[in-house]
């Protein structure tokens, strides 16, 4: 198998010189739903006329899948990356992929929230928490409440092989005491189940297929504010966060745009737009959206990224033996 | 208006048609029957060859003949028919050479194939089919093999999770096939064969389910049914929180495919009933067989093909769908081999192309079982009818119309308008489990997707080339094929039917592995590579409907009388003559119904394109799927409405222009 992959990486080498698809334009892969997409490339654009987007939109798992395949080609087609967590980005790092990019805008954020090299930059704060529907019959507190006789056959949460941000979230509990791979096989025998992205979670909660699921925050009080009947909470264990980190493939065919595109995510002004779609933002003293707590009441659980980077593909065949392969 | 009125108006419209013939009938240039049988064409009538008008008065059908119908010899009356060949000088007798040799300095002492088939032919279909299916297949069985000795990939396969995914498979395709027949056939012999009214308006919505996108109707009907549906919320019918979804299950899946491929079933019933001998049913009767009887004898057996050949259909494309066991079988921890593959491929490692080369392997065994299945009940029977003869109304229903009536549209609401509706109402709520109300009314779902969503009319644009590209590009491959097929029987035959088929009926995503394994090298010519680019789609589409193409026009030549092409074969008239003059006028409304039946489950199609679109080649099937998988389903129901409004619009444009359309080309006309 290696070698046909070599073979047809090599043939493609050669004729990767001979495509010179959209040379002008620049190429954003990204994990973000399709309107936060189109509306954080609609405010780039208002401030970079004249730079073209084209933009694709997958789960980060999926659309690493599709971008290593490429790279197996050797013929990557995006220019920058922008997808929910930092592991996957660091993982692109070790491979050699990213470009280092000294953003001017990096002095406004905390150390911890960019790589040091300037590989990647962090550009939100995503928490997964719980999200109920508003006519369940019990008030979830924290994650031990979905493994209650309550809450069975109604819990649901994204699968990893979907969404990056649930693949940080398992390895988040999985490694927290009292929670750990027992809490999620805990939870398969309470009839959770694991499926698809955060979307369909959102879906099957606020449709009422079940009553309760872990669900990034942004989607839940953005659906409440329209009016879906769903309630958020920050359980009292603490939340696992991903940060949507930005980065600029070394293969990039439109290396000044996409440095343009980064440096803008940063910028006051583009974190003014991830807080109107209902993020967090990274940026430091930039306001939370409406319907969030305070921001020093979000009790973020501890992340060890370098084991997760380590660890990923065994984790997430752990995941999957506990709740079948989907 | 009465037979005695249209006998008579065929009659005075062939009178000019024969009249100069009959004239010059004598001079140098002697006509040749090709040549009067396409003017007669042009005035509107062929059926007086085919024991359809005149012939019904006076004598029972002619299945088959040996002989040209003696319809015919009485038509050319008064014309002097033209010399036949005759014995020459030397004693041997001989028909004209083909025109196409003449130009050659030599003749090439080739022995001509029975048929009477060029020598080009066979080799351009196996050319077309070792392109198109033979090399993406062993390309993708050689990853197979090396999966296997990689000995990683085989002890996956073999595991619990595949065995329990190939008999959810097995379940659901053959489930849906009994609902896609009962369906399919309960349309078909209705609208053929009875003398319900609104026919025309019946058939129309029939065809509908077909051209809507299966993860949509899946997602339609999820959003019809589950405890927060808009609609039933709206009505006040909506089951209480918690409430299982009926359809997440192996039972909801059968349905889905069934309703989903009902109309194929139904298309294929049809081109045979549409030709079923109205005077041999109308004999039957008048001999005192009642219509059980006539069901029974005349109606059954002729439709036997049709009924085996569309269940065939259903049951294959029931094994490869994947749209309809992702949305209703995943979130029930229902998998599929084809949402088995793709869950694989979405966690890519170093065994992924192995193994699912070997599951796919799995699905091309049970799709060549099957067919080989369909060949074996075909090869036996072999009803050439003589040309058309439009059953229509062989069986009045009398005080039983209404009920028959009532029960369609009860059929059709259920399958058809109640989705749609519930469709409707996820696009128009402003959020998820919002009850629809006036108030709550907004269409800020379409705004965002027809001025903000870029992504729209990229997705529209690639879909509408890809599709129309892929149904007329296939036709140039699938009538060549399919009178080769049909002229030609044996292992070869058998071999070329079969590989034309693996590919539709394998997933979709192992197709496009396939392709990507393929085409991803730089062509050898040209050195550009299809990787990344709209062609890898179109020549996977290529690949993924041949078989679709090639069905309808298989049935039109299966039911043809070799007798008209042989007898002009006799005439003198070369292969592309032929085709032009005989074969192709007669296989024209199959030939149309091939065309819109490509380009409507091509510009639907997501299984291909989810795995070989890339930057700015998305098409309509990816965009929906992406937009409901971020989360947006109002988005992918608002975009999926105005995607049915388009084609309902295409369809009724196609029906204003009908009359100056072939007759037979719409496939909802009869």
């Amino acid at each position: 198998m290696k070698t046909l992959v070599s073979a047809v990486a090599a043939t493609l080498l050669a004729g990767l010189f001979s495509t010179a698809a959209y040379a002008e334009n620049l190429i954003l892969y990204t994990s973000q739903p399709n309107e936060d997409a189109q509306a954080t490339v609609d405010a780039f654009k208002a401030v970079n006329p004249g730079v073209e987007v084209e933009w694709v939109r997958e789960g980060t798992t999926k659309i690493m899948a599709k971008l290593m395949a490429e790279i197996e080609a050797g013929n990557p087609v995006a220019d920058v990356l922008l997808i929910a967590d930092t592991v996957t980005m660091q993982r692109l790092k070790e491979g050699g992929h990213l470009l280092p990019h000294k953003s001017p805008e990096a002095a406004g954020y905390n150390a911890a929230l960019y790589d040091a090299d300037g590989a990647y930059y962090s550009t939100k704060m995503i928490t997964t928490g719980i999200v109920y529907n508003s006519s369940a019959g019990m008030k979830p507190e924290g994650w031990q409440d979905l493994t209650k006789p309550e809450a069975k056959g109604l819990v649901t949460m994204p699968s990893p092989l979907t969404s990056g941000a649930a693949l940080i979230h398992a390895e988040t509990l999985a490694a927290i005491p009292g929670l750990g791979w027992d809490y999620y096989k805990a939870l398969a025998e309470n009839g959770a189940t694991a499926a698809g992205g955060n979307g369909s979670v959102l879906k099957a909660v606020a449709t009422g297929e079940k009553a309760y699921g872990m669900l990034v925050d942004f989607m839940a009080i953005r659906e409440k504010a329209k009016g879906a009947p769903v309630e958020f909470v920050f359980p009292v264990e603490g939340v696992s966060a991903v940060t949507e980190p930005v980065g600029i493939l070394k293969t990039a065919k439109n290396v000044e745009a996409a440095r343009k595109f980064v440096d803008f995510l940063l910028s006051e002004e583009g974190q003014k737009v991830a807080a109107k779609m209902g993020y967090i933002p990274a940026r430091n003293g930039a306001a939370l959206p409406e319907g969030y707590p305070a921001r020093e009441t979000i009790k973020v659980l501890p992340l060890d990224a370098a084991a997760a980077v380590k660890n990923s593909e065994a984790d997430l065949k752990t995941f999957s033996g506990i709740f079948g392969t989907n | 208006m009465t037979r005695a009125d249209e006998t008579a108006r065929g009659r005075s419209a062939r009178a000019p048609a024969a009249a100069p013939d009959a004239e010059r009938g004598s001079g140098s240039n002697t006509p040749d029957p090709s040549r009067l049988l396409s003017k007669a064409r042009r005035f509107g009538r062929l059926r007086f060859l085919f024991g359809g008008k005149e012939a019904a008065e006076s004598r029972p059908p002619q299945m088959t003949s040996g002989k040209l119908p003696a319809a015919l010899t009485r038509t050319l009356r008064g014309v002097e028919l033209p010399p036949m060949p005759h014995a020459t000088e030397d004693g041997i007798l001989k028909a004209r050479p083909p025109r196409g040799r003449e130009g050659l300095g030599f003749r090439p002492r080739k022995r001509r194939a029975p048929s009477g088939e060029p020598a080009w032919l066979l080799p351009f279909i196996l050319g077309a089919v070792l392109l198109l299916s033979v090399l993406p297949l062993a390309r993708l069985a050689g990853a197979g093999v090396s999966g296997l000795v990689d000995g990683e990939a085989a002890r996956l396969v073999f595991e619990a999770a595949t065995f329990a995914a190939l008999r959810n498979t097995l379940l659901t395709a053959a489930g849906g096939m009994v609902v896609s027949l009962l369906f399919g056939s309960l349309f078909a012999f209705a609208l053929a064969l009875t003398d319900i009214r609104g026919k025309l308006a019946l058939s129309f919505a029939f065809m509908l389910p077909m051209m809507i996108p299966p993860q949509v109707t899946a997602l339609a009907w999820v959003e019809m049914s589950g405890p927060a549906s808009p609609l039933l919320k709206t009505l006040g019918l909506a089951p209480p929180l918690g409430s299982p979804q009926p359809l997440y299950s192996l039972s909801g899946i059968a349905l889905l495919l069934g309703v989903q491929h009902a109309p194929l079933v139904f298309l294929a019933l049809k081109a045979g009933l549409a030709a079923s001998p109205r005077d041999g049913i109308e004999a039957a009767r008048l001999s005192g067989a009642g219509p059980f009887r006539v069901f029974r004898d005349i109606v059954v057996p002729l439709s036997a093909p049709g009924l085996i050949a569309g269940g065939a259909i259903a049951f294959v494309s029931g094994i490869g769908n994947f749209g309809i066991p992702a949305i209703l079988g995943i979130p029930a921890g229902i998998e599929t081999l084809p949402t088995l593959i793709f869950s694989r491929l979405a966690s890519f490692g170093a065994a992924t192309f192995g193994e699912i080369a070997l599951i796919s392997t799995l699905i091309a065994a049970i799709s060549a079982a099957g067919l080989l299945v369909q060949q074996r009940a075909l090869a036996g029977r072999d009803y050439r009818l003589i040309g058309h003869s439009g059953a229509r109304a062989a069986f009045s229903l009398g005080r039983f119309r209404i009920a028959v009536e009532a029960l369609l549209l009860i059929v059709l609401a259920l399958v058809l308008v109640a989705p749609l509706l519930a469709l409707v109402a996820s696009s128009l709520v402003p959020a998820y489990g919002v009850p629809l109300s006036f108030n709550t009314m907004s269409l800020s779902a379409y705004a965002e997707i027809l001025f903000r969503q870029s992504i729209t009319l990229t997705a529209l644009k690639n879909s509408l080339f890809l599709a129309s590209a892929a149904a007329l590009g296939l036709l140039l491959v699938t009538v060549p094929a399919a009178y080769l097929l049909t002229r030609r029987k044996g292992a070869l035959a058998n071999l070329v039917a079969i590989l034309i088929e693996i590919p539709y009926a394998l997933p979709g995503i192992v197709l496009a592995v396939a392709f990507i394994l393929t085409f991803a090298a730089p062509l050898p010519v040209v050195g550009v590579s299809l990787y990344g680019t709209i062609w890898i789609i179109l020549a996977a589409y290529f690949s993924s409907f041949l078989a679709v193409s090639l069905k309808p026009v298989m049935s039109a030549f299966a039911q043809m009388d070799p007798a008209l092409e042989e007898a002009a074969r006799l005439a003198g008239a070369g292969f592309f003559r032929r085709m032009r003059d005989v074969l192709l006028p007669l296989i024209a409304p199959a030939a149309g119904a091939s065309v819109i039946l490509v380009f409507l489950i091509a510009a639907n199609e997501l299984t291909v394109s989810a795995l070989l679109w890339s930057a700015g080649t998305q098409t309509l099937g990816v965009a929906i799927f992406n937009l409901d998988d971020s989360g947006s389903s109002d988005l992918a129901s608002a975009l999926s409405v105005l995607i049915v409004l388009l084609v309902i619009a295409l369809m009724a444009a196609l029906e204003f222009f009908a009359k100056y359309l072939p007759e037979g080309v719409l496939p909802w006309r009869n």
